[in-house]
């Protein structure tokens, strides 16, 4: 069995400041770190490995500078990982690489089952593993909290309402998992130190493809253009609330209300 | 003027006719308990603002069974037109069947525009829907202009939860398929004399492969830490009764924390106390009940996104940081909130 595990990298947010005054975004430190969602897709594939065996594959869901995420990967257990070589996009464009992608799971020979996040730290974009699905013309699982291979089927728990549901997809299938649904194992010493010296076996489980032989470069081409960018108002701080003690709790529910998150 | 003169006026209304001709700016429904849920109505609403500019009509898709009835209520909030795919096979949400109906009316009109809700339906329907066509994606929009010389949508999205907005366009691929954020549109004024004449689509019935096997029996999902929580409730040493403190976090679905001087009167453990030295904070709400807020406490919850400070000392350093402010003993608010949040 062959899992493919889509991964990518965000600027960590404790490293920006933004300063709506200014309009301006300040990177006080530039550090990536993997996507909180891709971990959990990369943890599911690890548990499936060591409970039915498999071949985890690790792909990169954009086209990256550097393969420093996919070194993580391989520390932590996956079995291959191939960088994609190319221009990087200036917006995370999922329209254009998917192209990309379903050659490189193509020329990979196919796979049973593709692991990646149901959505991203920055953009909140989750449209990558459906897109993928609809590519490949597999069934798709999205938002799972944990996964597990059967029978030839998947079996993944999912939220209904406010419970959780088991659903099962024949394979091949396309299984996306929601940030915080499973704690991403440490790295192996060893490997984690191999990988980064390029000595031992691991080594070689690091190949470069480049994207320009997976897809026509017109295919390559940008779907998504920046326009521009907006910055909410500065914060009002300190804003008092008088009036009976009904008024106040009436505008305190209202004002936690419009803040909860949805 | 007499009301029940206007009605007369408004009840002459006639009848919304259909333009021939495709494109347009279709919006597909969500159906939630039987009711179109409300960001569809938004977004028919938004739709509108966009039909204007760009000289289209608004559509509307509602699919499900026994959804017939609600087509009407489209018409109400702004659509031109409805197509109704109202079969037994569609009668709760599942991938492939609704995809199926979509693609095929959208593969014979040629929309210009279509619109999803954020949500379960939506995210999992626009980039299968976006992909089949063709078309280019932009999920999670909270505005939108239209580029007139390219007749394209300018969508702004939110970055990191809403820290910045991108406005991002899709000028080349067609049609522009987006995912509108629940809420971030106004609700349009509903014209209960406002009716047409929804058409019916053809469904020929998709087996969907993902099949529900049941209830997950037991399975509790991981606990969030609490450094990462999106809603904290904490108690200080003021905040009198700590159960009413439990209650307001488990009404707002929040977790529960405090200071230093809610671990030293035992309500918290050390593991949950709010400080430079101890776990620092960003959540998207955070309730201060009875912190004064010294300068550990408040450089460790100064980046949350939403502050509410209840104290009854109006020098309490938390006001300056909070963004709404109480000044009462939270013995007497939290009652008050309490029963506001549940009315």
């Amino acid at each position: 069995m062959r899992i493919i595990v889509i991964l990518g990298r965000v600027l960590d947010p404790r490293g920006i400041v933004v300063n709506r005054r200014a309009g301006r975004i300040f990177v006080n430190r530039e550090e990536y770190i993997l996507q909180p969602a891709d971990r959990c897709a990369l943890e599911a594939a690890l548990r499936i490995k060591e409970a039915n065996g498999a071949e985890v594959v690790v792909l990169p869901r954009a086209l990256l500078p550097d393969d420093d995420i996919l070194r993580q990967a391989l520390a932590r257990g996956a079995d291959r990982a191939i960088y994609i070589a190319g221009k990087p996009m200036p917006l995370p464009d999922d329209g254009v690489m998917v192209r990309v992608l379903k050659a490189a799971v193509e020329r990979l020979g196919g796979a049973d089952l593709l692991f990646t996040g149901a959505t991203t730290l920055d953009t909140g974009q989750g449209q990558l593993g459906p897109r993928l699905a609809e590519a490949l013309g597999w069934p798709q699982i999205v938002g799972a909290w944990t996964a597990e291979v059967a029978d030839g089927a998947v079996r993944a728990v999912q939220r209904d309402g406010s419970g959780f549901v088991w659903v099962e997809a024949p394979l091949p299938a396309v299984v996306t998992f929601v940030p915080g649904a499973l704690k991403l194992r440490y790295p192996d010493g060893r490997r984690l130190i191999n990988i980064y010296r390029n000595v031992g076996e691991i080594a070689a489980a690091l190949e470069r493809w480049e994207a320009k032989d997976l897809v026509a470069p017109e295919e390559l081409a940008p779907m998504l253009e920046r326009r521009g960018q907006e910055f909410p108002p500065e914060r009002e701080r300190g804003v008092r609330l008088t009036g009976s003690l009904e008024e106040i709790a009436r505008s305190a529910a209202d004002a936690l209300r419009a803040h909860l998150p949805r | 003027m007499d009301a029940s003169f206007l009605d007369l006026l408004m009840a002459q209304q006639e009848e919304v006719t259909e333009a021939e001709g495709g494109g347009g700016i279709w919006v597909v429904a969500d159906v939630v308990n039987g009711e179109i849920a409300p960001v569809t109505l938004e977004a028919i609403g938004a739709a509108r603002n966009l039909a204007g500019a760009l000289g289209a009509y608004v559509y509307a898709v509602l699919l499900g069974d026994g959804v017939s009835d609600l087509a009407q209520t489209l018409y109400q909030a702004g659509a031109d037109g409805v197509r109704v795919a109202d079969h037994p096979s569609l009668a709760s949400f599942a991938v492939e069947p609704y995809l199926e109906v979509l693609t095929a009316l959208f593969q014979a009109e040629g929309p210009e525009v279509i619109l999803f809700g954020a949500t379960r339906q939506g995210q999992e329907l626009a980039p299968r829907v976006a992909q089949r066509l063709g078309g280019g994606l932009i999920e999670h929009v909270t505005a939108m202009t239209l580029d007139e010389a390219t007749r394209t949508v300018q969508a702004a999205v939110p970055i990191y939860g809403g820290e910045y907005f991108e406005v991002v366009a899709c000028p080349q691929a067609r049609p522009q398929v987006l995912t509108v954020e629940p809420g971030a549109f106004p609700m349009p004024f509903i014209d209960k004399y406002r009716k047409g004449e929804p058409r019916m689509v053809e469904v020929a019935p998709v087996e969907p492969r993902v099949r529900v096997l049941g209830p997950a029996e037991g399975f509790t999902p991981p606990e969030v830490p609490l450094a990462q929580a999106p809603v904290i409730v904490a108690a200080g040493r003021r905040a009198g009764d700590f159960s009413l403190v439990e209650r307001l976090a488990a009404a707002l679905g929040g977790r529960v924390a405090g200071d230093r001087g809610a671990r030293d009167a035992g309500w918290i453990g050390a593991d949950k106390v709010i400080d430079l030295r101890g776990v620092v904070v960003a959540p998207q709400v955070y309730v201060a009940v009875g912190i004064r807020g010294d300068t550990y406490h408040n450089a460790a919850v100064e980046n949350s996104r939403f502050i509410l400070a209840i104290h009854p000392d109006p020098t309490a350093p938390i006001f300056r940081l909070a963004d709404l402010c109480i000044e009462a003993d939270p013995q007497e608010v939290l009652p008050a909130l309490l029963s506001a949040l549940e009315a």
